[in-house]
């Protein structure tokens, strides 16, 4: 592929990104709060993206990643002297533990492509239907785990006194980071081959492509970013163990497949507009003005909307609003001679 | 543990958990009906049931007549399972069977959320039938009367269906089409006819154990049915997706087991139930993916 | 009874064409022969006519109706029957059900007796393992089921997709001698073959199939002439 159409691949996500920093730099602090949404989630998208985009393979499980890394940056980063009012009962090794900001986004980064790799190992070697079984059953037993393990986490007391460092700088920063790693892997050799196995199988293992191991890595790198995207999260907001489990599955999964399941762009895309179409339903649930009439959605009405549209766009065009491709310029005919 | 097995062994906690087991089996079975015939594992399973529900929550409100709520319950789930087959099962039959667990997902979640904002977090009480929930002594036992009446229910509803596949035409087509959809249709077998009468048989199921757990758990919320569906799911799988038999076997085991360990175990001791249920599910999928009943053919590709 | 003919019949599988501007007809009571290497088309146009793919130009016509862009059951229900490679049957249902799944091409209910008693003449074996799986049935027994079940269905047109593959010669020699007593009783045949001498001497005519593209017209003349048929082949 040339530079240049390689360039716009990545420009397109970037300018977006970046794009929507600026743009909430612009705003009052409480419109503020929906483009942090927004960046964080394209963090999750682009992360979810990396193995179900490349490899063709649905998973349910990112969240999983996603909940491990919240949980990592989350318990580390509390001050130790807040720790026992959510946490009284963690390892001593945790609760005597506090790091910075930085380092607690590295250190779920690292559990979050740990603990991936670990779930890959046995769970790499299944396709379509049982892979989205399998995940789900991840997710599943994540989510018990994190709730009733108070040895590790608040268990199902709400995160508290967590530094709300994720800014709207720290926000694009990450999201700007993840998406450049996705893309760099995308266009790596790594990226290519596991590409490859989804177009065609059994061409790709003819020409010696191990398809276990690039869906592993492709898995692994996938949790990593996940559970960056999930360091990110707690640093904004305070959450508990039932935010990251079946509605950020559903919200993240209609984020992809709306915007576009097997392009980076569609990724970000989806990311971006579903976030902008739930944060005009949920000022509308507040009582919006709208060309002088006030609009009163009643509470709810978000996901009633974005699991409709995301429903209609698998019936009805599949590849979702990017149509599954990467940002291109329109080619150029040349003149056809006579 | 002793301790345990006796209260597991207890004929009243026995009797009830074949009762959980009889309602699951049915699940299991509108689950894996669909599933054989059309190959699609409806996530949105629960909320059929969760519809029915309300149907029986709002008729009880207005204080109608127990047969009128059932009538309804039964209307509202069978529309609500053909507007599910014709609006998103059939458009993507072509599709993989992932994409369609990802549209049953999608569906799932939009049923729940406009039962959210129709009736709100706490829902509705259906308390009509609650005088079934009564029990009656038989020796030393209180056996309820609703699970007798599921236990019954499930083995007539169970018998019809074997009557119905094995002895009637639809029922050979059905049967066929699970087996080998394509050369069913090159011999002239109606693929959007079996699809719509295996949705409706399983949207049967679903009012029927509707009006069952509304009779134990008269308080319908929006997530009414969810983790039992999500059990059942994972019964399902284990027991054997690919044969109706197993699938029921499957469900009805999962049932009973949740019944036994609810009413013997104490709660501090279940609460990693659902990962061990899921671990299972993942072990299964890995080493015996066509399930713990069953000898058959493939369903899970492999690399 | 009716004739079936394709006019032109172009069938792509994503880009890549697989038949070319294919024409031919089989009229009822004649058999219809089309051979040719592997990855020649020959399945490819069986399963158009079927409607299991779609064709990207051309006509497929039945009685002088279009059968373009139909589903499989609906062609199967207007008398088109399909004797698919490998014979595709139902192994764990009997062989009375798979009889029976025949039927469901027929625009009306059950097998009367008589029409029972026709089928048993012509394979005995059905009558013999009514009630056994068809899967317990040999490779012979099985190819006589699978054209027993397509006939069930009282079709115009039968197309078989190698119905001698894997099979021993003197089976073969019944399953064609078969053939022809189908198309005595007036139905059209479509016979996709491997065994192209076979095929030639019993077929009116044998449509010899290279690379998507009808290269030659046989007649059992040319049985005997295996010279002009290895040229085909290879030009």
């Amino acid at each position: 592929m040339r530079s240049g159409r390689a360039a716009l691949e990545l420009l397109g996500p970037v300018a977006l990104v970046a794009g929507a920093g600026i743009l909430g730099a612009f705003v009052s602090q409480t419109t503020e709060i929906y483009f942090v949404t927004a960046l964080i989630s394209v963090a999750t998208v682009v992360a979810i993206y990396v193995f179900v985009g490349n490899s063709g393979v649905l998973s349910f499980g990112h969240i999983s990643f996603f909940a491990v890394g919240v949980w990592a940056a989350g318990v580390l980063s509390v001050p130790e002297q807040e720790k026992p009012a959510t946490m009284p009962y963690l390892f001593d090794f945790l609760s005597s533990t506090t790091v910075g900001n930085v380092p607690s986004l590295l250190i779920a980064a690292a559990v979050g492509g740990v603990f991936a790799f670990l779930v890959g190992l046995p769970l790499m070697r299944l396709s379509g239907l049982a892979a989205g079984i399998a995940t789900f059953a991840v997710l599943g037993i994540t989510n018990n785990i994190l709730r009733y393990y108070e040895k590790i986490g608040p268990g199902l007391n709400t995160f508290s006194s967590v530094p709300e460092t994720t800014d709207l700088l720290q926000a694009t920063v990450g999201a700007l980071l993840v998406v450049v790693a996705a893309f760099a892997y995308q266009r790596s050799r790594l990226g290519r081959q596991l590409r490859a196995t989804r177009e065609d199988p059994a061409a790709a293992r003819a020409v010696g492509v191990s398809i276990y191991r690039q869906r592993l890595a492709s898995f692994a790198l996938s949790g990593f970013l996940a559970g960056f995207a999930g360091g990110l999260y707690i640093h904004f907001i305070p959450i508990n163990v039932d935010a990251v489990y079946l509605d950020l599955t559903f919200i993240t999964l209609a984020m992809l497949v709306i915007g576009g399941t097997t392009s980076l762009w569609g990724a970000v895309v989806g990311a971006l507009f579903v976030s902008a179409l739930d944060s005009v339903l949920a000022e509308m649930e507040d009582g919006m003005t709208l060309l002088g009439r006030t609009i009163d959605l009643p509470s709810g009405s978000r996901i009633v909307v974005v699991s409709a549209v995301m429903a209609l766009v698998l019936i009805v065009r599949p590849g979702g609003l990017t149509g599954g491709r990467e940002l291109s310029l329109p080619r150029l005919r040349p003149a056809v001679a006579k | 543990m002793s301790d345990f097995l006796r209260d597991a062994l207890d004929l009243q906690v026995q009797v009830d958990a074949i009762g959980l087991g009889a309602i699951f089996a049915l699940m299991a079975v509108g689950i894996g009906l669909v599933f054989g015939v059309m190959r699609l594992v409806n996530f949105a399973y629960g909320q059929l049931i969760m519809a029915g529900a309300f149907a029986l929550a709002f008729a009880s409100d207005r204080d109608w007549p127990v047969g009128v709520g059932i009538a309804l319950c039964f209307a509202v789930v069978l529309a609500l399972s053909l507007a599910m087959e014709r609006v998103v099962f059939r458009p993507l039959r072509t599709q993989s069977a992932a994409v369609m667990l990802v549209a049953t997902f999608a569906v799932a979640f939009l049923l729940q959320s406009i039962a959210l904002l129709w009736f709100g977090p706490l829902g509705k009480t259906a308390t009509s039938l609650v005088q079934l929930n009564r029990p009656v002594s038989v020796g030393s036992v209180d056996i309820r009367k609703i699970t007798v009446v599921a236990i019954v229910t499930a083995a007539v509803c169970l018998v019809l269906l074997v009557a119905l596949l094995n002895r009637t035409s639809i029922g050979l087509h059905m049967r066929a089409a699970a087996i080998d959809s394509q050369t069913a249709r090159l011999l002239g077998v109606r693929a959007n006819l079996v699809s719509t009468v295996s949705v409706l048989i399983a949207g049967v199921l679903a009012a029927v154990v509707a009006v069952m757990l509304t009779v134990q758990f008269p308080t319908v919320t929006p997530t009414f049915a969810l983790q039992e569906t999500i059990l059942v799911l994972a019964g399902v799988v284990v027991g054997g997706m690919t044969r109706l038999l197993s699938a029921t076997l499957g469900g009805f085991l999962i049932g009973y087991v949740s019944g036994l360990l609810g009413g013997a175990l104490p709660s501090s001791q279940s609460q990693y139930l659902p990962s061990f249920v899921f671990g299972l599910v993942i072990l299964v999928l890995l080493l015996r993916p066509d399930g713990l009943f069953t000898r058959g053919r493939g369903l899970v590709e492999r690399v | 009874m009716s004739s079936l003919e394709l006019r032109d019949l172009e069938v792509a599988y994503g880009g890549v064409p697989a038949v070319r501007g294919l024409s031919l007809t089989v009229a009822a009571g004649e058999i219809v022969g089309l051979i040719g290497p592997n990855g020649a088309g020959k399945s490819t146009t069986l399963h158009a006519i079927m409607g299991l793919v779609p064709a990207s130009a051309g006509d497929i016509r039945l009685a002088d109706r279009s059968l373009r862009g139909r589903p499989p059951e609906a062609i199967a229900r207007s008398g088109i029957a399909l004797v698919p490679e490998g014979r595709r049957l139902f192994a764990e249902l009997t062989v009375d059900e798979n009889l029976r799944l025949g039927l469901a091409a027929r625009p009306r209910g059950a097998m009367t007796g008589d029409e029972i008693e026709e089928i048993a003449q012509l394979f005995p074996i059905v009558e013999e393992f009514r009630q056994r799986p068809a899967g317990a049935l040999s490779g012979g027994q099985q190819q006589q089921l699978a054209i027993a079940r397509a006939l069930v269905a009282r079709p115009s047109i039968l197309l078989l997709d190698e119905p001698s593959l894997g099979l021993a010669p003197q089976v073969v020699d019944l399953v064609f001698s078969t053939l022809r007593t189908i198309a005595e009783r007036g139905i059209g045949v479509l016979l996709v073959e491997q065994r192209a001498q076979r095929t030639v001497a019993l077929a009116a005519r044998t449509h010899v199939l290279a690379n998507g593209e009808l290269r030659l017209t046989l007649t059992p003349d040319d049985a005997a002439d295996t010279d002009r048929m290895v040229a085909a082949y290879l030009s």
